[in-house]
């Protein structure tokens, strides 16, 4: 009976540690811009993003191959969308969009983090924003 | 008026007729693949429209990873710079937070392609050496700005005026019109509000119907030949415009029956031409 009460203890005991040693700090808005983005990756027409900032990048395409060039072209995308809003006081840029014959990405600023999303021609750009409209 | 000429001015009238059915639209400009500015506004300097090029020329050099570049939009909280890509042309508009961005989307990318296709069928080499005879990449800019405000209106060949037929020109430009044949005009489709709206009957400006029965020596005009530009014609009655409020905007009102029939709907182009029996 003593044995048994003891054994009880022990498995709730357990876990209870387990969790505390387990929790992290309060998730960035990186963290969260990450997991929407995550999110977003599985629907209909998303084909990846590329997510960075000044300490670190994600990057998640289900075409790796076109890695690099995809990298350059949003990173020019959004280098153009600064630009362009100074020269024609446009404003805080809310998005930058670039519509390819086959593909279309998505950039914008949240933050100091830069996020292109890659979608197949017909995605619906608008819904997708409104997906990440909490940022 | 040389060839080249021609092509800048009936590109500068599309763009300044743009630019009044859309009042919103800030700049506008039309460049070729070679960077050469073809046509704009006199407001944009030659400085920033060079720039502005190479920002997009970034862009377009890196796009071949999705297939080439068919547009690029940079919406800002005042307003949206957008480059559209026609062929071997590019256009940029600058436009105001307050426009509505579907009504400047269908203006453009009807208008600008039916301008482009008509003067590449009139000839079409000097479009693509538009820039040739200047020593600068940029070289149709200097005479553009004395050019911009005057030549499109006074040089075309316009019997009637242009402030009441916004996309005549390009269209004179296509055949030129004997004494008795007046070409069609491209409006942009307007309903019809009220209760007892006649289904037969389409509403065209009081001064488009008086140039064409001037050109037809007084005849009353009772009719018009309407076509969309999926090939549908049809013939309805016509009466002036009675608002006011579409005076000299280019518009012809359809009733609503009639553009089911006609498969169009407001803010498309049709060509609209007089008929006369």
């Amino acid at each position: 009976m003593t044995k048994k009460k003891k054994d009880a203890e022990e498995t709730v005991a357990e876990p209870m540690a387990l969790e505390e040693a387990a929790i992290p700090s309060a998730p960035t808005t990186t963290d969260k811009l990450k997991a929407s983005l995550e999110e977003l990756k599985g629907y209909e027409g998303v084909i990846g993003y590329i997510l960075r900032n000044s300490t670190s990048a994600a990057i998640d395409l289900k075409d790796p191959s076109k890695l690099i060039e995809y990298a350059i072209l949003s990173s020019s995308a959004l280098e153009a969308g600064e630009e362009l809003s100074e020269t024609f006081n446009l404003g805080l840029v809310k998005s930058i969009l670039v519509e390819g014959k086959e593909v279309k990405v998505l950039s914008f600023t949240v933050g100091e983090n830069k996020v292109s999303i890659f979608m197949e021609k017909n995605t619906d750009p608008e819904k997708v924003l409104k997906k990440l409209g909490q940022f | 008026m040389d060839s080249n000429e021609i092509y800048t001015t009936a590109l500068n009238n599309a763009l300044d007729e743009m630019r009044k059915v859309c009042p919103d639209i800030q700049h506008a400009f039309i460049y070729n693949e070679n960077g050469e500015l073809i046509a704009g506004d006199a407001e944009t300097p030659q400085k920033v429209t060079t720039r502005i090029i190479d920002v997009f020329d970034d862009i377009l050099e890196r796009a071949e990873a999705i297939g080439g570049v068919e547009a690029i939009t940079i919406n800002g909280d005042m307003g949206t710079v957008k480059l559209y890509h026609f062929n071997e042309h590019y256009l940029v508009a600058v436009y105001s937070a307050k426009a509505e961005v579907g009504y400047v989307d269908t203006i453009v990318r009807v208008l600008v392609p039916t301008v482009l296709k008509v003067l590449e069928k009139l000839s079409p080499t000097p479009l693509k050496n538009v820039a040739e005879p200047k020593p600068e990449p940029l070289g149709l800019e200097k005479p553009q700005e004395g050019e911009l405000t005057e030549k499109p209106v006074e040089k075309l060949p316009a019997e009637s005026k242009p402030e009441a037929e916004p996309f005549l020109a390009s269209e004179k430009l296509q055949e030129p019109p004997s004494p008795l044949e007046v070409p069609a005009v491209q409006l942009i489709v307007e309903n019809i509000g009220g209760l007892l709206v006649p289904s037969d009957t389409v509403r065209v400006d009081s001064e488009t119907l008086s140039s064409w029965e001037n050109a037809f020596e007084g005849k009353k005009i009772e009719y018009v030949e309407i076509e969309t530009f999926n090939g549908k014609t049809a013939r309805y009655k016509v009466k002036p415009i009675k608002d006011s409020k579409y005076t000299g905007k280019g518009v012809v009102q359809i009733p609503e029956k009639v553009q089911l029939a006609l498969e169009i709907k407001k803010g498309e182009l049709v060509k609209v031409k007089p008929v006369i029996e």
